[in-house]
Order: C-alpha cells, then sequence, then structure tokens
C-alpha cells in the first residue's frame, strides 16, 4: 500500500513537472502556432539563473521570479528579432527555433562550461504523509506548480489579454480588423511563454543536474503534453500533463522508464487519431 | 475625416483583381458601391482595411498614407469595416465580440437593443449560433456603433429580413447624418438608391461608371449593369 501511495506521489510530482514545463509551450505553440524547438533551452536557461542565484549566495526562491524576468526579456528579444518575422511559416520556425536551441545551448557551454552543475535543495528532508516518507521539496513543487498553472489559465480565461489572445486564435485577420494589435499580443504570449519555462527551469534546478543539454530531456514531454491536451485550448496543458504523467507513472511502477517512454508517445499518436479537426482558422 | 484610394490595386498571389482604383469618400456622406458578382467589391474592401495587401496606388486617411499601415492601425486611425464573410468570432458570445471591440459590458444591453428585436437580449449567446442575417446584423452594428469616423460596410443587408433591411438603412442613414462617411458595398439596389449620395461602379476591376445618387440617368445605367 505504501509503495502505491509513494508512486502515486511520484505521478503526481511528475504531472507538475510536466505541467509547469509545458504551459510555457501551450501558450506559443497552441495559441501562437510557433513550433518553438528551442523551448527547452528556456527551461535550461531558467536553471541556470537558479544556479548563478545559488552561487552569488541569494536565496533560491528569489530565482523563481528572476528567471521568469529574465526570461521574458529574453522571449520578448527573440520574438522581436526572429519569430516575428516568419511565424506564419511553421517550417521555418521550425528550423529558426532549432537554430536558436544550439546556439542557446552553445552559449550556455561558453559561459558555464560543459561540467554538470547542481544548485543544493532549499528545503531538504522529508514530510510523512499519507503514511509514507516523500521530499518536502517535491510537495511544494505541487503546491506552487498548481498554482502557476491555475493563474495562468485564469489570466488566459477570464482576462480581457485572455480574451483578445483566443480571438487572435479564431482568426487572426478579423482581430486586425477590430483594432486588435495582433503583434504586440504575440509578443507578450511569447515573453509570457518564456517566463513561464523559465520558472519551471529555475523550480526543477534543484531536482537534476543543470548543464547546457539539460533542456533536452523536457522538450518531448512538453510536446507530448500539448499534443495530448490539445493545441488551441491553455487547460489542455493541464490534461495532457495529467494523462502524460498517469501513463509513464504507471508503465514505470509495471515495466520500465523506457516503456513509459514509448506509452506516451503511443498515446500522442492514439490522441491524434481522434482528434476532430480544429475550426477554421484555429492553430492545428 | 476623407478616405482617397488612388490607383489601388491589388490581387490574390499572381492574380491581379484590382486594376487601377480611385475614389474617395468624404465625412457626411454615403458612397455606394455596387457591381456584380467577381467584380472585385469585397478585394477592394480587404484593401482598404489593409488585411489584403495592396500591390500598387495609394491610400490616404485624412491626408495620411496608411497603405503599408497594418489593420489594427488603420482601425485606429478611424477606419472601420465589416467583412461579407467571417465577420465576427463564432466561438465567442455575442458580449465577447462586443468587448473584443472596445465596449464596456456596461453599453452591450443598450447597443443591441438598439438593433431590433434580432439582438436584443442576445448577448450571452454563443456567436455562431446565431442566424446567418442575426451575424450579418451584429457585425454592422458593432462597426456603426463604434466612433470610427470611416465605415467600409460589405453587402450588410445580404440575408436580413426586410424589416431588418429597414432598420439598418435607418442607422446607416443615422451615421451619415452625424457626419461619418460610409462606403457601402450593396447589391439591394433600392436601399442603395435610397442611402447612396454618390454611386460608383465596379466591374472587372475597374470603376466603369460614377456620379451623383441624384442623377437618374446613372440610376437607370447602374440598374442595368446589374441587370445584364
Amino acid at each position: 500500500m505504501d509503495a502505491l501511495t509513494l508512486e502515486l506521489l511520484n505521478g503526481v510530482s511528475l504531472f507538475a513537472i510536466l505541467a509547469i514545463v509545458a504551459l510555457g509551450l501551450g501558450i506559443v505553440f497552441g495559441l501562437m502556432g510557433v513550433i518553438n524547438l528551442a523551448h527547452g533551452e528556456f527551461v535550461m536557461l531558467g536553471a541556470y539563473v537558479a544556479y548563478v542565484v545559488h552561487t552569488v549566495g541569494l536565496n533560491h526562491w528569489l530565482s523563481v521570479p528572476l528567471a521568469a524576468v529574465v526570461l521574458f526579456v529574453l522571449g520578448v528579444v527573440i520574438e522581436v528579432g526572429l519569430i516575428r518575422r516568419i511565424h506564419r511559416q511553421p517550417e521555418l520556425t521550425i528550423l529558426a527555433t532549432f537554430g536558436l536551441s544550439v546556439c542557446l545551448r552553445q552559449i550556455a557551454e561558453l559561459v558555464f562550461s560543459k561540467d554538470f552543475q547542481s544548485v543544493p535543495n532549499p528545503v531538504p528532508g522529508a514530510t510523512r504523509a499519507f503514511g509514507v516518507l516523500f521530499p518536502t521539496y517535491r510537495y511544494l513543487l505541487i503546491a506552487i506548480a498548481a498554482v502557476i498553472v491555475a493563474a495562468t489559465l485564469l489570466a488566459f480565461t477570464r482576462s480581457r489579454f485572455g480574451l483578445v489572445v483566443r480571438a487572435i486564435v479564431a482568426d487572426r485577420d478579423l482581430a486586425e480588423s477590430a483594432g486588435i494589435r495582433t503583434g504586440m499580443t504575440n509578443l507578450c504570449a511569447f515573453g509570457v511563454g518564456a517566463a513561464t519555462a523559465g520558472i519551471a527551469g529555475a523550480l526543477v534546478a534543484p531536482l537534476g543536474a543543470v548543464e547546457p543539454q539539460a533542456g533536452l530531456a523536457y522538450l518531448p514531454g512538453a510536446f507530448l503534453v500539448v499534443i495530448v491536451g490539445g493545441y488551441n485550448r491553455l487547460w489542455g496543458v493541464a490534461v495532457g500533463a495529467l494523462a502524460v504523467a498517469a501513463v509513464q507513472t504507471g508503465v514505470i511502477h509495471f515495466y520500465d522508464a523506457v516503456w513509459a517512454q514509448i506509452a506516451s508517445l503511443a498515446l500522442a499518436v492514439l490522441v491524434l487519431q481522434f482528434r476532430r479537426p480544429t475550426p477554421a482558422g484555429a492553430v492545428a | 475625416m476623407r478616405l482617397e484610394a488612388t490607383d489601388l490595386r491589388s490581387g490574390y498571389g499572381t492574380v491581379p483583381v484590382l486594376h487601377g482604383v480611385s475614389l474617395t469618400v468624404s465625412s457626411g456622406e454615403i458612397v455606394a458601391l455596387v457591381g456584380r458578382n467577381g467584380a472585385g467589391k469585397t478585394t477592394l474592401v480587404r484593401t482598404v482595411l489593409g488585411v489584403l495587401r495592396s500591390t500598387g496606388g495609394a491610400l490616404h486617411l485624412d491626408g495620411v498614407d496608411i497603405t503599408r499601415m497594418p489593420p489594427s492601425r488603420r482601425v485606429r486611425a478611424g477606419l472601420r469595416a465589416t467583412f461579407q464573410e467571417r465577420a465576427l468570432f463564432g466561438a465567442l458570445t455575442v458580449s465577447d465580440n462586443l468587448r473584443l471591440s472596445g465596449f464596456g459590458s456596461e453599453s452591450h444591453d443598450r447597443m443591441l437593443d438598439a438593433f431590433g428585436p434580432a439582438l436584443s437580449g442576445r448577448g450571452s449567446q454563443r456567436t455562431g449560433t446565431l442566424s446567418g442575417g442575426e451575424q450579418k446584423m451584429l457585425a454592422a452594428a458593432i462597426a456603426l456603433s463604434t466612433d470610427a469616423s470611416l465605415l467600409v460596410m460589405d453587402e450588410p443587408t445580404e440575408g436580413l429580413q426586410p424589416s431588418n433591411v429597414a432598420l439598418l438603412g435607418d442607422h446607416i442613414e443615422s451615421a451619415r447624418d452625424a457626419g461619418r462617411g460610409v462606403l457601402l458595398i450593396e447589391q439591394h439596389l433600392e436601399l442603395a438608391k435610397r442611402l447612396a449620395d454618390r454611386f460608383i461602379v465596379l466591374e472587372k476591376g475597374e470603376i466603369v461608371d460614377s456620379g451623383p445618387a441624384s442623377d437618374p440617368d446613372l440610376a437607370a445605367r447602374v440598374a442595368r449593369r446589374l441587370l445584364i
């Protein structure tokens, strides 16, 4: 029973990590239609922000808002300098963001070296709950991820900004004709997407090695979440993360991590078979 | 406010549709643009609003060159258009469509009531579930209720029942009387005759006839061209 509880908690923890990593991708890919292959590198840079905060002796929790700000600014610069010119051409965005991901990894390597760095756990130890001991930091991670995902969903569904984004997703030309500055909205959406990736990076930094290739591990999972949850609705990120985490945790429990990855991929393929065509103008 | 198109050209891909259209629309006048299907009327509306890029010529709004401006800047400069098709966000509610056009929620009911029973009390309804005529009415209502100085309306009465055609005509007339300029693309010739101060006839992407609506010869020529 304890083993099952522990697996469930691991599953919830994985769900939290997947949701928070995929959230930015859900905004950028799902809402703007930009296939951002550099999203994992945004997560990696967020982790490096946490590393820098640690090396200069500041509190780890400071790295979370700092990573958001740094990545928001970087996202804005990338949107203006690169994405804006090509975002209506999916094949070009794939190539450009792939190139960007390589550049960001090389820059991280030049600045921080190839070496694995670590960020100490700011809340070491375990908490006994539901009859088992589970790392306290992971409990915190689950709570923080839930708050961030819920706040982002609320912002995108209840605010005027969210309404504007949904209008642009539905019909960009019509949105422009209604006086909506789609370019500015894209800029904000890309910045927010990058910022959430940065937050994810800072939060997951204490859980593993911080190194230039670290982002590569997050990209496939994040895309699977967005594909499974649906491209053009942000709450789909939460649903997708839940489904992928459930499949991965279940398969790991009975088999191993390799089969878990295969099962997640199979889930995405299965979902794509049954997905209805998106409405005209929606991002697909 | 004065909209001036000079030798305006545009098209789709390599297919030219407008072959150098020059026209003006000034404050306080309704200019009816008529022409048969395929004449280039909708292309002209899309080019004037900037959804379709012009391939030549120039567009000025009150002397300001707007030829390369994105549509949202043209809207903020005082231009507003209703499209013949895809004029609203069907997945959003009527109120959301109003909010997107800058109307505060306190004004929604009043605004919808002003356009008769077709729209009254429909604020919370998903726009895509309105009938085609109701959607046309809503799109026209939104454009007419904005503070845009110049309106370009692409067949706003298409699919409307006669009582709503008359009501919409009254609103367009009121807009003109309030000093706004209207470029009205209209197949409903009787309404165009009732409202227009000037007629422009478009054929195969070119203006082939124009003049004051009070000219009985022109009215007869317009009717003949549309019937042939």
